[in-house]
């Protein structure tokens, strides 16, 4: 390529300056020397460390090379640089490029309307009631699982393995382990094959969608301001929104957030406040009958959602987060594409999962033979009572810490066998919604946070829902409030 | 006399302009900027300001917060 000549005084000249440290770089960087020294003179920190580590002999001439240049120049040299590069652009594309005059085509009319709040923010609602309640909530998780639950594994697979372990089997004990309430084929197999993956499936053709069609970038810019509010930018909008699938996956994206406190702030409410597909899914089941109770729940977790970012938006310090998004024309999705998408993510998940279902599974089942578990079910007795719930339910928040749905799932057959109240209903809900994460959440809020923040995340949650959910019974329960 | 020139926030939706320079001491910022694209001598329009700034330049759109859209300023063609 042609060598272009930077302007500015000649004798410090950025051009200058790139030759003098070109000639004083000595190792092999696989880049050119001439990258390398632009890429000096911009500080990017990753090759100085490089070249600090590299050329160690060379390197405070470097330093001082870099130091002198700055002097000459006004603005920093990477805006003098981007100033130079662009001119070149406009150079080349106003010669060999010729632009039609612009007009507004339909996608743009549709585009900015979407970003318009007057017709976004309904738009908005309406895109989450069809995508995430009605295709979602009421097609994956009601019609597909029913589907695979009562037409495949009731009908099929349980009677068949049961016969099957029974006589293959000659230990009680060890049947449980398969064929048991709990068991491997039983509980594991079913939940995962017939509960959650059509669930996850669903929500991730959902998201497929929505990503391919551009309309993140614009949920992103009209919900920035309010996300300003808890310490986030509109950007957290794809890891939330991804939340509402698995938030085990979510918390992994937030490694796009750019800064630390982001990551921290998104890790906790994802923990916190954002259910997941699975979740959702028997929520909703739970409470399809009591609207009162469902809006309720839905209004007690958005507010808990704001004012847990809030408070921890004043508390930890840091950078205000700053936004910034490329707004994509809107297209109609590839269909190709969103299938590709939600079959690797599928793929992901289950491959991620399944083991934890198994051990979840095994980890019961010794639990159990071992009276370990009537232990901590017993400890847990006194707060879930003092939350107003039966003893029994009990069982479904330690269950729940194996996988938050086993939990959601234990309460859904509480209520089938002994009727709850509105009230319980919608307490139990919320408790177990903010309760703490799945045990592959809370190893993922480690891995990603690190020892000390992941656990601080994980017990003030522990404590924090059982707070909440006395504090919301006594509320309902002293205002006689029927639901 | 130039017409004046005020930073991209202040700017009427519609209205051409061109970016007349960059002022932010943070340096995050700046690379964001240039990142963007939004330098000086580019051709640049307001498309809306609430709740997000949204603006073209060339072919491309970007939404950005009040913040960003203060260090940029531009002058009305």
């Amino acid at each position: 390529m042609e060598k272009r000549d930077y302007k500015g005084p000649i004798e410090n000249s950025i051009e200058m300056a790139i030759e003098k440290i070109e000639n004083l770089l000595k190792s092999d960087y696989y880049l050119s020397g001439r990258s390398i020294a632009i890429l000096l003179l911009q500080e990017d920190e990753e090759i100085r460390n490089l070249v600090k580590e590299k050329d160690v002999a060379n390197f405070d001439r470097i330093e001082d090379i870099i130091k002198d240049t700055k002097l000459h120049y006004a603005n920093p040299i990477s805006y003098e640089l981007a100033i130079e590069r662009q001119d070149e652009v406009k150079d080349i594309l106003g010669r060999y490029v010729k632009f039609e005059k612009d007009r507004i085509s339909p996608q743009e009319k549709l585009s900015r309307a979407l970003m318009n709040p007057l017709f976004g923010i309904p738009a908005l609602l309406l895109v989450l009631y069809l995508g995430l309640y009605k295709f979602v909530g009421q097609f994956g998780a009601e019609t597909v699982v029913n589907f695979l639950e009562s037409s495949i594994f009731d009908k099929y697979v349980t009677p068949f393995s049961t016969v099957l372990a029974a006589r293959i089997i000659p230990w009680i004990a060890l049947q449980d382990l398969f064929i048991g309430e709990y068991g491997i084929v039983t509980m594991a197999f079913r939940y995962a094959f017939a509960i959650i993956l059509p669930i996850t499936a669903v929500f991730f053709l959902f998201f497929s969608l929505l990503e391919d069609s551009g309309y993140l970038p614009r949920l992103a810019m009209l919900i920035d301001r309010t996300f300003k509010k808890i310490g986030l930018s509109g950007r957290a909008v794809i890891p939330m929104v991804l939340g509402f699938g698995c938030a085990t996956m979510a918390t992994m994206v937030t490694r796009i957030l750019p800064t630390k406190r982001e990551r921290i702030i998104a890790t906790l409410l994802l923990a916190l406040a954002v259910p997941c597909s699975a979740q959702l899914g028997v929520i909703m089941a739970l409470l399809q009958h009591n609207p009162k109770a469902l809006l309720v729940w839905a209004g007690v977790i958005l507010f808990i959602f704001l004012l847990v970012g809030y408070l921890t938006s004043k508390i930890l310090p840091g950078e205000r987060p700053s936004f910034y998004m490329e707004i994509p024309p809107l297209r109609i999705p590839s269909l190709s594409n969103v299938m590709i998408k939600t079959y690797v993510r599928v793929k992901w998940y289950f491959l991620e999962i399944m083991p934890l279902f198994l051990w979840a599974s095994v980890l019961i089942w010794i639990g159990r033979l071992t009276r370990v578990f009537d232990l901590l079910i017993n400890l847990l007795k006194g707060p879930v009572s003092a939350i107003g719930l039966p003893p029994e339910a009990s069982k479904a928040f330690l269950f729940g810490f194996f996988r938050r749905d086993y939990g959601a799932a234990g309460l859904y057959d509480l209520n089938a066998h002994n009727k709850l109240d509105g009230v319980q209903l919608a307490v139990a809900c919320v408790a177990l919604t903010l309760f703490l994460p799945c045990i592959a959440q809370f190893l993922m809020n480690i891995k990603e946070r690190g020892w000390k923040t992941g656990l601080g995340i994980s017990v003030f949650i522990l404590v924090f829902s059982f707070s909440v959910a006395y504090a919301l019974n006594i509320i309902l329960r002293s205002l006689v409030v029927v639901l | 006399m130039d017409k004046k020139i005020m930073p991209l926030s202040k700017l009427d939706i519609n209205k051409k302009a061109k970016v007349s320079h960059i002022k932010t001491e943070d340096k995050a910022m700046l690379q964001r900027i240039i990142a963007i694209g939004a330098l000086p001598n580019t051709d640049i329009t307001l498309i809306q300001r609430f709740p997000s700034f949204v603006f073209q330049i060339g072919k491309s759109q970007f939404a950005v917060d009040k913040e960003l859209a203060s260090c940029i300023y531009v002058r009305q063609i």
